[in-house]
This record gives structure tokens, C-alpha cells and sequence, in this order.
């Protein structure tokens, strides 16, 4: 039985999947706005680094782990997964050390037009040593879950279902972190101000040194699920970082709880655009989805540009 | 003769550093004429260099008065620049999807029309906000004007580009590339001397204000969000004539050259040449056509394709170092505004003559103004 036309739900569900890499994007740039109070262009590209550095993973864990799997993915992919974020960590802590922090004193702008410049050196890397051609995992492919498909009648697989658990994890991870654990605690308190909380005893640097590592290894999640759902590109980062800007902005900015929010509406409503197609909104057609996102940012600009969690302007 | 010297140690060179660089930039000049001359460097590609450094110097100009006046960060000068090559070529060229074929006049004013009506737009949302608000929203702006030349073929013809451009002034007694050359240099040599007389202007010190502190500025009753609109509108027209121009030079334009790479080659013209600096935005513009054009010829040399190394990468690698070393090691870049800002009679008043206070660079205005009252 295949529908003529796609159920609404595959679309709320695609939004989904969607939505839990924007999530996982958006809290890392949020961190970093939070943290180290600059909007940083290299968050996209960060992903890319991760998500091809699990792909350059893949070529050792596969041969030794054959073809076990667990959850219906072979479990190279997630010692790959492990692998990325461990990299893309490493990466964003010794880009900060190298570039950021040497240039700490020029402002939140100095920042961002050097995160423009990590942002181009990543890039570059990448096309180095991948080439510009698009890559797969090589995750077997699948069919859509048979009991999901006969209840809600709609097609979701494995892999989606892996992608939003392990983000739901890694989300619940974070918060847990941020609430319960001291460094959780550190980190707010940096972030909310960070030379009271240097008067305080804080040691900044150990916070800032912790937020890179988060942020970094939180991008390549995304980044891996993003090659995972579509496709391993050079540009897959740049490409979508302007979604994510939007989340965050959406969410109010240096919120992490409101970069979860944001990248959850962004994400669905980027999803939802073919859905507009289909009811005959004009204008709004598939390869426009990033406009949408755009449209929205501007709409939150004009309307609350503190976001919705966000308290200062 | 000594006039001329005067004039030029005046108003170009004032100190050591600044003779060097503008002794190594007269020394490839004289390389180019000797190559000329010999017949190794071909004269009427020389003369399209010089029309694509002269565009570059446009955009450079524009984004100086956006980012080196007023401290607004534009992402999207390709975008720009993208609204005038377009608005040229479709008005302009008679198989453009328009089909129109006016007079290139209607061409460059539709740019400025189009682009200020952009900025606007643009500006609205994000001009009263964090100046990071710009720098994120202008990035977009770029990506969805891109993907709307990309993809609505009816009105742009997509992706295949629009041929068929006219020249400028074929009239002119002069070959085609002499014509654009001369019309290029035309171009900058006017908005050179209005943004100079504008940045010394009443109007001109607002915005050095509110790009050190605007709070300072609102307190002096400033409306500043008009000054920074006005910034931004300005900058942008500017870098709408300079891809006008260039649709006229190339004689075709695809979207292809609207990526981000483009703009930031822009920024490193501006921020290499040294922020705020009108004369820094020109050789920084002259420096990065160096880099792109020098990169290509690489392409060329036999040893390197034997490497089996894709350039293009390495331009990119090259463009992000480049902006991380200068970020940290010469933010002043290479030709820092300094007394260009005072008016010539007060600095001879002054009695200081041409030894303006140092530092001062990047927020321009502070020890300038101190010159400007005394």
C-alpha cells in the first residue's frame, strides 16, 4: 500500500529527525555565545569536521567489528559516532587555544570575523583531505519500521529512531551536567557573569576549556547524524548554519534551553515547508526551506529579538 | 613636480612603513609597464586586471564605509554586488529572460534603486540590535538572494547566466578594455572623494563615534539607528554600482560568483588594507586580486598540475589563514586610517604638520578628533 499522498504525521515525524540536529547544533553555538560571547561562523563547518572525521573512523572500525550491529546500525557506526565527537571536541579546544584566545582582547567582533576565518580553514581541510565529492557512511540500508508503519502509517527506520533516542540522550546528558554537577554550575555561573564568577573563585578558563569540549562534541553528533540522514558533504555545516543561527536566536541567545526550543520549532518548520507546498502556499517551495528559516530569524528580530528564553537584547 | 610631491607625501605617504609598501606597489607597477613593453604580460589583459582591481576597489569601498566607518557587519556584499551585475544584465542585455536591452543608464540606476530598497529591508530588523544581529541576518540575506537568482530561471535564466551584456561606451575612441579601465578608474576616483569628504563631515564624525561608542553617540542625541541605516544604504549602493560595472566588464554573469567566498574576499581587502582607510581599502582590493589572479596562473605551471593538487581548496585554506593572522598579528592592517580624516587646513593650523598621534586605528576617530577641534 503506498499513499498517493504523503501523511502529514511523515511529515512531523521527518521534522523530528530533523529537529534533533538542529538541537544538537544550536546548544554548542548557544554555549559559545554564552561562554565566550561570540557569535562564531565555525560552528557549521565544526560539524563537517566531526562528521568526517567519524567517516574517516569508519575505515578502521569496520574492517575489526565486522557486521554486528545493535539497534539496527552496525555498531562501528556508533564507535564512529564516538569517534567524531571525540575529534571535533579535541579540534574546538585547540582551535580556541590557537586562534580565539590570543585575540580575546579585540572584542566579541574580533571573534567573529576570525571564527569567519577557522570557519574557511576547516573547509579547506576537509576538501584536502576528502575531496569535494559527497560520501556515505556505508550504513546498510533499510526499510521503514513495520510496527510504526502499520499503526501511524507512516515510514520511519532505524536510523531515525536512533538518531532523535541518542540526541534525547545526549540533551538529558547535558542538562543533567548543567543542573546537578558542579562544573554544571561553574559554567552557568561563567556564563550569567563571567568576572563575578572569576571574583568568585571560578576558575574561567577550566569553564571555557569544558564549553569548547561540549560544544565541539555536541556539533559532531549532528554533524554524523546530518551525513547519517542525508549526505557526508564538504559544505553539509555552512550549509546549515543558518538554520541553526535561527534556532538560536529563536531560543534567545546564550540560552541553552532555549536553543533546545528553537532548534526544535526551526526544525520542524523546515521540515513542514513541502507540507505548505502541498496546501498550495505559494512561494514557499522546497528549495526555499532555508529562506523560511531566514524569514523567521527576521520575523523574531523584528517582533522579540530577545528570543524566547533569552532575557537580554 | 614639487607640488606633486608634496601632495603625494601629504596625502598618501606619511611614514616609513607606508613608503615601503607604497615603494613595493610602484615597483610591480613598473614590473607590469616593463611587462607590457616586452611583450610578456599582454596589454589588454593587463587593462581587464586593472578594471576587476578597480571593481574590487568599488566593493572594498563600500564595505569600508559599512564596516570602516560605522562598524556594521555586512556578510553579504556578494549579495550586493550580485543585485547590481543582475539589475545590469537583465535591463541591458537583449537575450536576457527581461529581453529588454536598455540603455546601460537604466542598468546602473536600477542597481542603486534595487540595492537601497535591500538595505532597507535588511537594515530594519537588524540595525538596532547587537551588531552580531547584522553579521548572522546578512549571511542569510546572501544565501536567499543566491537561491533565488538560482532558482527562478524565468525571471535570472538560473544557473546558465545571462551573455550578451553590452559594453560601456563603445563610442569612446578607445579599445573596449581601455574603455572599462578608464570608466573603472572614473568610478573610484569619484566615490574616493566623496566618502573622503563625507567621512570628514559632521556626518562622517557620528559615525566614527558610534563605531567606538554608540552609547556615547545616543547620549549626545544622536538618532543613531539613521546614522547606521544611512551607513549601510550608502555601502550598499556603492558595492550595487561596482557589480553593475562588472557585468558590464565580464559581458556575463552566472550566480556562481555569489557564494560567501566572494565576500570575504572583500573583507580581507578591507580589514588587509586597514579599517576605516579609504586608500587601504583600494590596495587591500589590489592585494587580494593579486592572491586570486596569482593563484590561477599556479593552475597553469606544469609542475603543480603534475602534483595532482586541487587549487581551489588551497585558495580557501589560503583566504581563512589569512584572515586568522591578521586578525591577530595587524588588525590595523596595512595602511591604518590616520590624519586623512582631519581637514588639510586644520592640520596645518595645528602646527604638527603631517606627525599625527599614532594608534587610534581601528576605532579611527579618537585622537583624530582631538586634531579636528584643536
Amino acid at each position: 500500500m503506498i499513499p498517493l499522498q504523503i501523511s502529514p504525521f511523515q511529515y512531523v515525524a521527518n521534522g523530528v529527525v530533523f529537529s534533533s540536529i538542529i538541537v544538537l547544533a544550536a546548544i554548542g553555538l548557544s554555549l559559545v555565545y554564552s561562554i565566550a560571547d561570540f557569535a562564531n561562523f565555525a560552528h557549521g563547518d565544526l560539524m563537517t569536521v566531526g562528521a568526517f572525521s567519524a567517516l574517516f573512523s569508519v575505515g578502521f572500525f569496520r574492517p575489526m567489528l565486522g557486521d554486528a550491529g545493535v539497534f539496527g546500525l552496525p555498531l562501528w557506526f556508533f564507535l564512529a559516532l564516538a569517534f567524531g565527537m571525540g575529534a571535533a571536541a579535541v579540534i574546538s579546544v585547540v582551535t580556541n587555544r590557537v586562534v580565539y584566545r590570543p585575540v580575546k582582547d579585540s572584542g566579541s567582533i574580533g571573534l567573529l570575523i576570525s571564527s569567519i576565518g577557522v570557519a574557511l580553514v576547516y573547509r579547506a581541510l576537509v576538501f584536502l583531505s576528502f575531496g569535494t565529492e559527497p560520501e556515505r557512511y556505508g550504513v546498510p540500508r533499510q526499510g521503514p519500521v513495520p510496527w510504526v508503519r502499520e499503526t501511524l502509517g507512516i515510514a520511519v527506520t532505524p536510523r531515525n529512531l536512533v538518531v532523535v533516542a541518542l540526541t534525547v540522550v545526549l540533551v538529558t546528558a547535558l542538562h543533567l551536567t548543567l543542573t546537578r554537577t558542579t562544573l554544571g554550575r561553574k559554567m552557568r555561573a561563567t556564563a550569567d557573569n563571567a568576572d563575578l564568577a572569576r571574583v568568585s573563585g571560578i576558575r574561567t578558563s577550566e569553564v571555557i576549556f569544558a564549553m569548547w569540549l561540549i560544544g565541539g562534541a555536541l556539533a559532531a553528533a549532528g554533524g554524523v547524524f546530518l551525513g547519517l540522514e542525508e549526505l557526508v558533504r564538504p559544505r553539509m555545516g555552512f550549509d546549515i548554519l543558518l538554520i541553526v543561527f535561527a534556532a538560536v536566536i529563536l531560543g534567545g541567545i546564550g540560552s541553552v534551553y532555549g536553543a533546545m526550543l528553537g532548534g526544535l520549532v526551526i526544525g520542524m518548520v523546515h521540515e513542514l515547508v513541502p507540507l505548505f507546498d502541498q496546501l498550495g502556499v505559494p512561494l514557499v517551495s522546497t528549495p526555499y526551506a532555508e529562506a523560511v528559516a531566514f524569514v523567521i530569524m527576521v520575523v523574531i528580530l523584528l517582533v522579540r529579538p530577545s528570543g524566547i528564553a533569552g532575557d537580554s537584547g | 613636480m614639487s607640488a606633486v610631491t608634496s601632495w603625494v607625501r601629504e596625502t598618501l605617504v606619511r611614514d616609513a612603513t607606508e613608503r615601503r609598501i607604497f615603494a613595493a606597489l610602484g615597483l610591480i607597477t613598473v614590473l607590469l609597464v616593463v611587462g607590457v613593453l616586452t611583450g610578456v604580460v599582454g596589454l589588454r589583459f593587463l587593462l581587464f586586471q586593472i578594471a576587476l582591481v578597480g571593481m574590487y576597489a568599488l566593493l572594498s569601498l563600500g564595505l569600508n564605509v559599512q564596516w570602516g566607518y560605522a562598524g556594521l557587519i555586512n556578510f553579504s556584499v556578494a549579495a550586493f554586488w550580485g543585485i547590481g551585475a543582475y539589475c545590469a544584465a537583465l535591463l541591458t542585455a537583449p537575450n536576457s529572460p527581461l529581453g529588454l536591452g536598455l540603455h546601460p543608464v537604466f542598468g546602473f540606476l536600477a542597481a542603486i534603486v534595487v540595492s537601497a530598497f535591500v538595505a532597507v529591508l535588511i537594515g530594519i530588523p537588524t540595525l538596532r540590535l547587537r551588531e552580531d544581529y547584522l553579521a548572522i541576518a546578512s549571511l542569510g540575506l546572501a544565501e536567499v538572494i543566491r537561491a533565488i537568482i538560482l532558482n527562478e530561471r524565468q525571471w535570472t535564466a538560473g544557473s546558465s547566466g545571462i551573455s550578451g551584456i553590452p559594453n560601456l561606451m563603445s563610442w569612446l575612441p578607445l579599445t573596449d578594455s581601455a574603455t572599462t579601465a578608464a570608466i573603472v578608474v572614473f568610478l573610484i576616483a569619484v566615490v574616493y572623494l566623496f566618502l573622503r569628504r563625507v567621512h570628514r563631515s559632521p556626518w562622517g564624525r557620528v559615525l566614527r563615534t558610534i563605531r567606538s561608542d554608540e552609547n556615547l553617540a545616543k547620549a549626545l542625541g544622536k538618532n543613531t539607528y539613521r546614522f547606521k541605516m544611512q551607513a549601510f544604504v550608502l555601502g550598499s549602493v556603492i558595492m550595487a554600482v561596482a557589480g553593475a560595472f562588472y557585468a558590464h566588464l565580464n559581458l556575463y554573469i552566472d550566480p556562481s560568483d555569489l557564494v560567501p567566498l566572494t565576500t570575504f574576499y572583500i573583507w580581507i581587502a578591507v580589514i588587509l588594507g586597514g579599517t576605516g582607510s579609504n586608500r587601504g581599502a583600494v590596495v587591500g582590493a589590489a592585494v587580494v586580486i593579486a592572491i586570486r589572479e596569482g593563484t590561477r596562473f599556479l593552475n597553469d605551471i606544469g609542475f603543480i598540475q603534475t602534483l595532482g593538487v586541487d587549487l581551489a581548496p588551497l585558495r580557501l585554506l589560503f583566504v581563512g589563514g589569512l584572515i586568522i593572522l591578521i586578525m591577530r598579528f595587524r588588525q590595523d592592517g596595512l595602511l591604518p586610517p590616520k590624519d586623512e580624516l582631519i581637514w588639510p587646513a586644520a592640520r596645518d593650523g595645528s602646527g604638527a604638520g603631517g606627525a599625527s598621534p599614532s594608534g587610534a586605528a581601528s576605532d579611527g576617530g579618537a585622537s583624530s578628533n582631538g586634531g579636528d577641534d584643536r
